[in-house]
Protein backbone atom coordinates (compact mmCIF):
# COMPACT_ATOMS: atom_id res chain seq x y z
CA UNK A 1 0.00 0.00 0.00
CA UNK A 2 1.55 3.10 -0.97
CA UNK A 3 -0.01 6.50 0.54
CA UNK A 4 -2.01 9.08 -1.46
CA UNK A 5 -1.05 12.57 -1.55
CA UNK A 6 -4.35 12.82 0.80
CA UNK A 7 -3.49 12.18 4.42
CA UNK A 8 -7.26 10.87 4.75
CA UNK A 9 -7.03 8.40 1.75
CA UNK A 10 -5.00 5.79 0.59
CA UNK A 11 -4.83 3.44 -2.55
CA UNK A 12 -3.75 -0.09 -2.89
CA UNK A 13 -3.11 -1.75 -6.94
CA UNK A 14 -3.68 -5.06 -7.32
CA UNK A 15 -3.04 -7.51 -10.43
CA UNK A 16 -6.45 -8.36 -11.89
CA UNK A 17 -6.51 -12.25 -10.28
CA UNK A 18 -9.66 -13.23 -8.44
CA UNK A 19 -6.88 -15.00 -5.37
CA UNK A 20 -6.56 -11.27 -4.28
CA UNK A 21 -10.10 -10.69 -3.81
CA UNK A 22 -10.39 -11.49 0.01
CA UNK A 23 -7.44 -9.41 0.40
CA UNK A 24 -9.13 -6.65 -0.51
CA UNK A 25 -11.97 -7.61 0.86
CA UNK A 26 -9.99 -7.87 4.49
CA UNK A 27 -8.80 -4.29 3.87
CA UNK A 28 -12.29 -2.74 2.88
CA UNK A 29 -13.98 -4.16 6.17
CA UNK A 30 -11.14 -2.56 8.50
CA UNK A 31 -10.95 0.37 6.62
CA UNK A 32 -15.19 0.05 7.42
CA UNK A 33 -14.40 -0.14 11.17
CA UNK A 34 -11.88 2.48 11.30
CA UNK A 35 -14.10 4.65 9.98
CA UNK A 36 -16.58 4.21 12.82
CA UNK A 37 -18.75 1.29 11.15
CA UNK A 38 -20.46 -1.71 12.71
CA UNK A 39 -18.95 -4.95 12.10
CA UNK A 40 -22.69 -5.73 10.15
CA UNK A 41 -22.21 -2.81 8.60
CA UNK A 42 -18.44 -3.09 7.70
CA UNK A 43 -18.97 -6.75 6.59
CA UNK A 44 -21.71 -5.48 3.88
CA UNK A 45 -19.34 -2.56 2.43
CA UNK A 46 -16.77 -5.67 1.79
CA UNK A 47 -19.12 -7.40 0.29
CA UNK A 48 -19.50 -4.66 -2.12
CA UNK A 49 -16.00 -4.40 -2.78
CA UNK A 50 -15.80 -8.20 -3.76
CA UNK A 51 -18.58 -7.80 -6.30
CA UNK A 52 -17.24 -4.75 -7.90
CA UNK A 53 -13.63 -5.55 -8.22
CA UNK A 54 -14.75 -9.11 -9.48
CA UNK A 55 -17.21 -7.08 -12.11
CA UNK A 56 -13.91 -5.02 -13.09
CA UNK A 57 -11.72 -8.69 -13.56
CA UNK A 58 -14.61 -10.83 -15.06
CA UNK A 59 -16.32 -8.39 -17.20
CA UNK A 60 -13.85 -5.17 -17.91
CA UNK A 61 -10.65 -7.83 -18.05
CA UNK A 62 -12.46 -10.44 -19.49
CA UNK A 63 -10.65 -12.58 -17.15
CA UNK A 64 -7.41 -11.63 -18.02
CA UNK A 65 -4.79 -11.75 -15.39
CA UNK A 66 -1.99 -8.81 -16.22
CA UNK A 67 -3.93 -5.25 -15.92
CA UNK A 68 -4.48 -3.83 -12.90
CA UNK A 69 -7.38 -2.65 -10.14
CA UNK A 70 -6.72 0.45 -8.67
CA UNK A 71 -8.71 1.04 -5.16
CA UNK A 72 -8.97 4.04 -3.37
CA UNK A 73 -10.34 4.51 0.06
CA UNK A 74 -11.35 7.80 0.94
CA UNK A 75 -12.29 8.64 4.82
CA UNK A 76 -14.29 11.73 6.04
CA UNK A 77 -16.15 12.49 8.98
CA UNK A 78 -19.41 11.23 7.84
CA UNK A 79 -18.64 8.71 4.63
CA UNK A 80 -15.87 6.40 3.18
CA UNK A 81 -15.90 6.73 -0.09
CA UNK A 82 -14.21 3.99 -2.56
CA UNK A 83 -13.38 4.53 -5.95
CA UNK A 84 -12.13 1.37 -8.02
CA UNK A 85 -10.22 1.58 -11.56
CA UNK A 86 -9.50 -0.03 -14.52
CA UNK A 87 -8.65 0.26 -17.82
CA UNK A 88 -10.48 -2.39 -19.57
CA UNK A 89 -13.90 -0.81 -20.13
CA UNK A 90 -16.71 -0.46 -17.74
CA UNK A 91 -20.52 0.68 -16.62
CA UNK A 92 -21.93 4.01 -17.49
CA UNK A 93 -24.58 5.48 -14.55
CA UNK A 94 -27.21 4.91 -17.43
CA UNK A 95 -26.20 1.34 -18.31
CA UNK A 96 -27.27 0.03 -14.86
CA UNK A 97 -30.06 -1.86 -14.81
CA UNK A 98 -30.64 -3.25 -11.51
CA UNK A 99 -33.09 -6.80 -11.69
CA UNK A 100 -36.13 -6.44 -9.74
CA UNK A 101 -36.30 -8.83 -6.42
CA UNK A 102 -39.57 -9.58 -6.29
CA UNK A 103 -39.58 -10.76 -10.04
CA UNK A 104 -35.79 -12.47 -9.51
CA UNK A 105 -37.89 -14.84 -6.92
CA UNK A 106 -40.76 -15.22 -9.25
CA UNK A 107 -38.50 -16.44 -12.20
CA UNK A 108 -34.77 -17.15 -10.44
CA UNK A 109 -31.54 -17.18 -12.60
CA UNK A 110 -28.21 -17.18 -12.91
CA UNK A 111 -26.00 -14.01 -13.11
CA UNK A 112 -27.05 -10.50 -12.12
CA UNK A 113 -27.21 -10.71 -8.52
CA UNK A 114 -23.26 -8.51 -8.11
CA UNK A 115 -25.08 -4.62 -9.06
CA UNK A 116 -28.27 -5.24 -6.70
CA UNK A 117 -26.05 -6.21 -3.56
CA UNK A 118 -23.93 -3.07 -4.37
CA UNK A 119 -27.01 -1.01 -4.44
CA UNK A 120 -28.43 -2.51 -1.61
CA UNK A 121 -25.27 -2.57 0.66
CA UNK A 122 -23.69 0.63 -0.15
CA UNK A 123 -25.63 4.23 -0.32
CA UNK A 124 -24.40 5.60 -3.47
CA UNK A 125 -23.04 4.12 -6.62
CA UNK A 126 -21.72 5.69 -9.56
CA UNK A 127 -20.09 4.73 -12.46
CA UNK A 128 -18.04 7.07 -15.27
CA UNK A 129 -15.88 7.18 -18.39
CA UNK A 130 -12.71 9.02 -17.39
CA UNK A 131 -11.00 9.02 -21.02
CA UNK A 132 -9.31 5.06 -20.84
CA UNK A 133 -10.20 4.81 -17.62
CA UNK A 134 -13.33 3.83 -15.74
CA UNK A 135 -14.46 4.33 -12.53
CA UNK A 136 -17.01 2.97 -9.96
CA UNK A 137 -17.23 5.19 -6.97
CA UNK A 138 -19.57 3.61 -4.12
CA UNK A 139 -20.39 5.72 -1.20
CA UNK A 140 -20.98 4.42 2.70
CA UNK A 141 -22.60 6.95 5.15
CA UNK A 142 -21.32 6.50 8.83
CA UNK A 143 -24.28 7.06 10.82
CA UNK B 1 -5.28 -21.08 5.47
CA UNK B 2 -7.04 -22.08 2.17
CA UNK B 3 -9.68 -19.48 0.81
CA UNK B 4 -12.15 -22.57 1.08
CA UNK B 5 -12.73 -25.96 2.53
CA UNK B 6 -15.67 -28.01 1.97
CA UNK B 7 -17.08 -30.97 4.36
CA UNK B 8 -19.49 -32.99 2.84
CA UNK B 9 -21.25 -36.11 4.75
CA UNK B 10 -24.02 -38.19 5.24
CA UNK B 11 -26.84 -37.65 7.47
CA UNK B 12 -29.96 -39.98 7.19
CA UNK B 13 -29.66 -39.90 3.55
CA UNK B 14 -29.33 -36.03 3.22
CA UNK B 15 -25.92 -34.99 1.74
CA UNK B 16 -24.81 -32.08 4.28
CA UNK B 17 -21.99 -29.70 2.87
CA UNK B 18 -20.37 -27.62 5.11
CA UNK B 19 -17.93 -24.71 3.46
CA UNK B 20 -15.44 -23.06 5.25
CA UNK B 21 -13.89 -19.81 4.83
CA UNK B 22 -14.91 -17.71 1.65
CA UNK B 23 -17.03 -18.49 -1.29
CA UNK B 24 -16.04 -15.92 -3.77
CA UNK B 25 -15.42 -15.36 -7.62
CA UNK B 26 -12.09 -17.25 -6.72
CA UNK B 27 -13.50 -20.04 -4.76
CA UNK B 28 -16.58 -20.53 -6.61
CA UNK B 29 -15.47 -23.45 -8.93
CA UNK B 30 -14.57 -25.60 -6.02
CA UNK B 31 -18.08 -24.73 -4.45
CA UNK B 32 -19.81 -25.49 -7.70
CA UNK B 33 -17.76 -28.79 -8.26
CA UNK B 34 -18.79 -29.95 -5.05
CA UNK B 35 -22.28 -29.17 -5.65
CA UNK B 36 -22.32 -31.24 -9.03
CA UNK B 37 -20.90 -33.63 -8.04
CA UNK B 38 -23.65 -34.14 -5.38
CA UNK B 39 -26.32 -33.38 -7.94
CA UNK B 40 -24.50 -36.35 -10.11
CA UNK B 41 -24.46 -38.98 -7.86
CA UNK B 42 -28.55 -38.77 -7.43
CA UNK B 43 -28.01 -36.88 -3.56
CA UNK B 44 -30.67 -34.39 -4.74
CA UNK B 45 -31.50 -33.05 -1.20
CA UNK B 46 -28.80 -30.92 0.19
CA UNK B 47 -28.13 -29.07 3.36
CA UNK B 48 -25.98 -26.52 3.16
CA UNK B 49 -24.75 -25.47 6.70
CA UNK B 50 -23.26 -22.24 7.18
CA UNK B 51 -21.82 -22.62 10.08
CA UNK B 52 -18.19 -21.83 9.15
CA UNK B 53 -18.58 -19.88 6.01
CA UNK B 54 -17.44 -16.20 6.42
CA UNK B 55 -19.01 -15.09 3.26
CA UNK B 56 -20.64 -15.50 0.15
CA UNK B 57 -20.41 -13.16 -2.63
CA UNK B 58 -23.16 -13.63 -5.56
CA UNK B 59 -20.39 -15.81 -7.85
CA UNK B 60 -21.52 -18.39 -5.36
CA UNK B 61 -25.21 -17.64 -4.89
CA UNK B 62 -25.48 -18.44 -8.62
CA UNK B 63 -23.96 -21.52 -8.24
CA UNK B 64 -26.50 -22.43 -5.98
CA UNK B 65 -28.77 -20.62 -7.89
CA UNK B 66 -27.60 -23.23 -11.04
CA UNK B 67 -28.88 -26.10 -9.45
CA UNK B 68 -32.07 -25.42 -7.81
CA UNK B 69 -34.16 -26.73 -10.36
CA UNK B 70 -32.51 -29.58 -11.22
CA UNK B 71 -32.86 -30.84 -7.34
CA UNK B 72 -36.16 -29.42 -7.20
CA UNK B 73 -36.89 -31.53 -10.45
CA UNK B 74 -35.91 -34.41 -8.98
CA UNK B 75 -37.93 -34.37 -5.63
CA UNK B 76 -34.97 -32.75 -3.51
CA UNK B 77 -34.31 -29.07 -2.32
CA UNK B 78 -31.23 -27.20 -1.07
CA UNK B 79 -31.78 -26.09 2.15
CA UNK B 80 -29.55 -23.37 4.43
CA UNK B 81 -28.94 -23.74 7.99
CA UNK B 82 -26.84 -22.15 10.71
CA UNK B 83 -25.91 -18.54 8.94
CA UNK B 84 -24.15 -15.64 10.55
CA UNK B 85 -25.64 -12.08 10.35
CA UNK B 86 -23.98 -11.02 7.66
CA UNK B 87 -24.11 -14.10 5.28
CA UNK B 88 -28.23 -13.94 6.21
CA UNK B 89 -27.93 -10.43 5.13
CA UNK B 90 -26.81 -11.30 1.90
CA UNK B 91 -29.31 -14.39 0.87
CA UNK B 92 -32.17 -11.99 2.71
CA UNK B 93 -31.35 -8.78 0.14
CA UNK B 94 -31.68 -10.71 -2.61
CA UNK B 95 -35.09 -12.58 -1.44
CA UNK B 96 -32.95 -16.40 -1.24
CA UNK B 97 -35.12 -16.41 2.05
CA UNK B 98 -38.37 -16.90 0.03
CA UNK B 99 -36.22 -19.14 -2.55
CA UNK B 100 -35.02 -21.49 -0.26
CA UNK B 101 -36.28 -22.88 3.50
CA UNK B 102 -33.69 -21.50 6.12
CA UNK B 103 -33.44 -22.91 9.52
CA UNK B 104 -31.47 -21.72 12.83
CA UNK B 105 -29.79 -24.52 12.96
CA UNK B 106 -28.71 -28.04 11.19
CA UNK B 107 -30.89 -30.10 13.62
CA UNK B 108 -34.00 -28.27 13.07
CA UNK B 109 -33.25 -28.58 9.00
CA UNK B 110 -32.67 -32.26 9.25
CA UNK B 111 -35.48 -32.32 11.50
CA UNK B 112 -37.77 -30.77 9.37
CA UNK B 113 -36.61 -33.05 6.26
CA UNK B 114 -37.54 -36.20 8.80
CA UNK B 115 -40.96 -35.42 9.56
CA UNK B 116 -40.59 -34.72 12.73
CA UNK B 117 -41.49 -31.56 14.48
CA UNK B 118 -38.74 -28.58 14.74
Amino acid sequence: MKPAADPESFRLVIPSQTRYLNLVTAMAKRASLVAGMDDATAAKVSIAVDEAVTNVIIHAYKGESTHQVEIELRFSPDRLEIRIWNTGGGLHDEDVVLPDPREYVKHPRKGGLGLLLMSRFMDEIHFQDLGGRSECCMVKRVS
Amino acid sequence: MADLAIQVKDVGGVAVLRPEGFINAHTVRMFEDALEKLVASGRFTILLDCRSLNYISSAGLGAIMGLIETVRENGGDILLCNLAENVFAIFDTLGFTQLYRVFPTDVDALQALSGTPE
